[in-house]
């Protein structure tokens, strides 16, 4: 019985697969619609995360002004984070300049932001690199680890309705997963081709790669 | 003899509610100042946070130790009293101190506040360990990672006061956080300010493949390509003895690698010690719940004389590395 909870409340990982997907499609699309209508997304969405997260909110403020690149090196590109009284984020290259940098995989920049992982232990493995201003890095990393994040449940409860349908859609992603799979096996060749360039106008080739 | 007691570290609110829902029976944590041996940027609790944490933990039958365990500076008490006054406003199951004349201040002001003594003392003989029992009442000591098992198993004979001793974590081999290498690279103290490596002084620089660390501008290690890390403390750096340019840089103190001493247990226990302590207030709640989760589990088994499970915590440990550290150090 003990078992099966544990295994019930195990994280999916499919469903993950499908964020971390979903978040680098995000990145190129917010990097295409440019500095003013990316910009008003992310406004959307900080606001978003300081609703629910205000502690957490007032502390990154509270910080000295300074920009920190965010860079998950297989994403088509990167976060500018500015903290401090002006905190803002923009879609950026990822040669931007920032007092301090943050890089590795877009899942683990994602389960590090949400707690699911240790950072420290990311960098002993070298899965984490980071450059300029360490304080700084420790800083944001602290007071996001003291947080209970959750980026997509967050979103989806400022978004009404969706925040019941994320649940149901998280526990099906595997099976969503599969059934685009097989589509993409059985879709005639044109179709496969247009789903490809999709997927790639979605989510670009690396800058700076 | 009870169980052992599994005392957990709490860096903030979100690790002290992991580290209580997975299974410890206290946490110990500090206040967001130079008064704990843990002050980095984003770390520690405010007052409103530390009242709340004590209430989350008393609910669930968990104690909650205030670390207050560096070293107040001449002529600059108060930040280090206030801490203790705090401590036992909030109810604070006890406060962890270093300090001789902080722990008379605790011991005269608060009768009743149950006093630990901090690892920071390196009370490693039953004569110091006599005398803070005798002259503060100190209930426990936290005993410095220097001893081996049979040396600790003498001291609990001799003395009538709790031990607890490190089980997992980080190592701190320059005579526990007594270590003045920090502050010579960086002009800051472990011991009076509680940063050992502040942040602030730490750079990362790629170099290729490979991965320097510096601290307060000396380059104190280079990992290759692929090697595990570790943190950026001169105890664990890698250095040319005497200077010369003909050998390669090698570890001179420690390397970088945590402890575990699972495999201890029933000598642990057999040496009558009380608690066993997690080190890593720094880390993040994943590193909290994975660790503290694995060790409940290893405890309840082995308290029941069951098999203890191996714990699969490799990928949380520094440079990738674990060792029982002093407690079998064959040389010693």
């Amino acid at each position: 019985m003990a078992q099966d909870k544990a295994q019930e409340m195990a994280p999916d990982t499919r469903a993950r697969d499908v964020e971390v997907q979903l978040t680098r499609a995000g990145l190129g699309v917010a990097r295409r619609l440019g500095d003013r209508a990316g910009g008003l997304l992310f406004d959307r969405l900080l606001r978003i995360l300081e609703a629910r997260h205000p502690r957490a909110f007032t502390a990154l403020g509270e910080l000295p002004d300074a920009h920190l690149l965010i860079d998950p090196v297989d994403a088509p590109a990167a976060l500018l984070l500015r903290v401090g009284p002006g905190l803002a984020l923009r879609v950026c290259d990822r040669t931007a300049e920032a007092e301090a940098t943050v890089r590795g995989p877009c899942a683990r920049l994602l389960d590090l932001l949400e707690g699911r992982i240790d950072g420290d232990a990311l960098f002993f493995r070298r899965e984490l690199s980071i450059e300029g201003d360490t304080a700084l890095i420790l800083a944001l990393r602290n007071t996001l680890d003291g947080e209970e994040m959750d980026l997509f449940g967050d979103v989806a409860a400022a978004a009404g309705p969706l925040r019941h349908a994320l649940p149901v859609a998280r526990r099906n992603a595997g099976r969503a997963l599969d059934l685009l799979a097989t589509a993409r096996r059985f879709a005639p060749p044109p179709v496969r081709w247009g789903m490809a360039v999709l997927e790639r106008r979605l989510t670009g080739p690396r800058q700076g790669a | 003899m009870g169980s052992f007691e599994l005392i957990c570290p709490a860096g903030n609110p979100a690790a002290l509610r992991a580290a209580v829902d997975a299974g410890a029976d206290a946490v110990y944590l500090g206040f967001r100042d130079e008064t704990n041996a843990r002050n980095f940027p984003g770390l520690n609790f405010s007052r409103p946070e530390l009242a709340e944490a004590i209430a989350y933990a008393h609910a669930r039958s968990v104690q909650v130790f205030v670390a207050i365990n560096t070293y107040p500076q001449a002529g600059n008490l108060a930040p280090w009293q206030r801490a203790v006054d705090d401590a036992a406003r909030l109810k604070a199951d006890a406060v962890i101190l270093a300090d001789l004349g902080l722990l008379d201040y605790a011991a005269k002001r608060h009768p009743d506040l149950r006093l630990h003594l901090s690892v920071q003392a390196s009370a490693a003989n039953a004569e110091a360990i006599r005398l803070y029992r005798e002259a503060f009442g100190v209930r426990r000591v936290v005993l410095p990672r220097v001893l081996t098992v049979p040396e600790i198993a003498r001291l609990n004979a001799e003395v009538d006061v709790e031990t607890e001793v490190f089980v997992f974590g980080g190592l701190c081999p320059m005579a526990e956080g007594r270590c003045s290498l920090s502050s010579y690279a960086t002009g800051l103290s472990p011991n009076k300010q509680g940063v050992c490596s502040p942040a602030s002084h730490v750079r990362y620089e790629p170099r290729g493949e490979a991965l320097a660390s510096r601290l307060g501008g000396f380059t104190i290690n280079v990992f290759g390509a692929g090697e595990p890390a570790g943190y950026p403390t001169l105890c664990k750096g890698r250095f040319v003895p005497g200077g010369g340019t003909s050998s390669d840089p090698a570890y001179l103190f420690e390397e970088p690698t945590s402890l575990n001493a699972l495999a201890l247990l029933p000598e642990l226990k057999a040496a009558k010690v009380c608690a066993l302590k997690i080190e890593g207030r720094q880390r993040g709640k994943a590193y909290i719940a994975a660790v503290v989760g694995a060790y409940r589990r290893a405890l309840d088994a082995f308290e029941r004389g069951l098999p203890v499970p191996a714990l699969d915590l490799e990928a949380m440990v520094e440079g990738g590395a674990q060792t029982t550290g002093a407690y079998t150090r064959a040389w010693r």
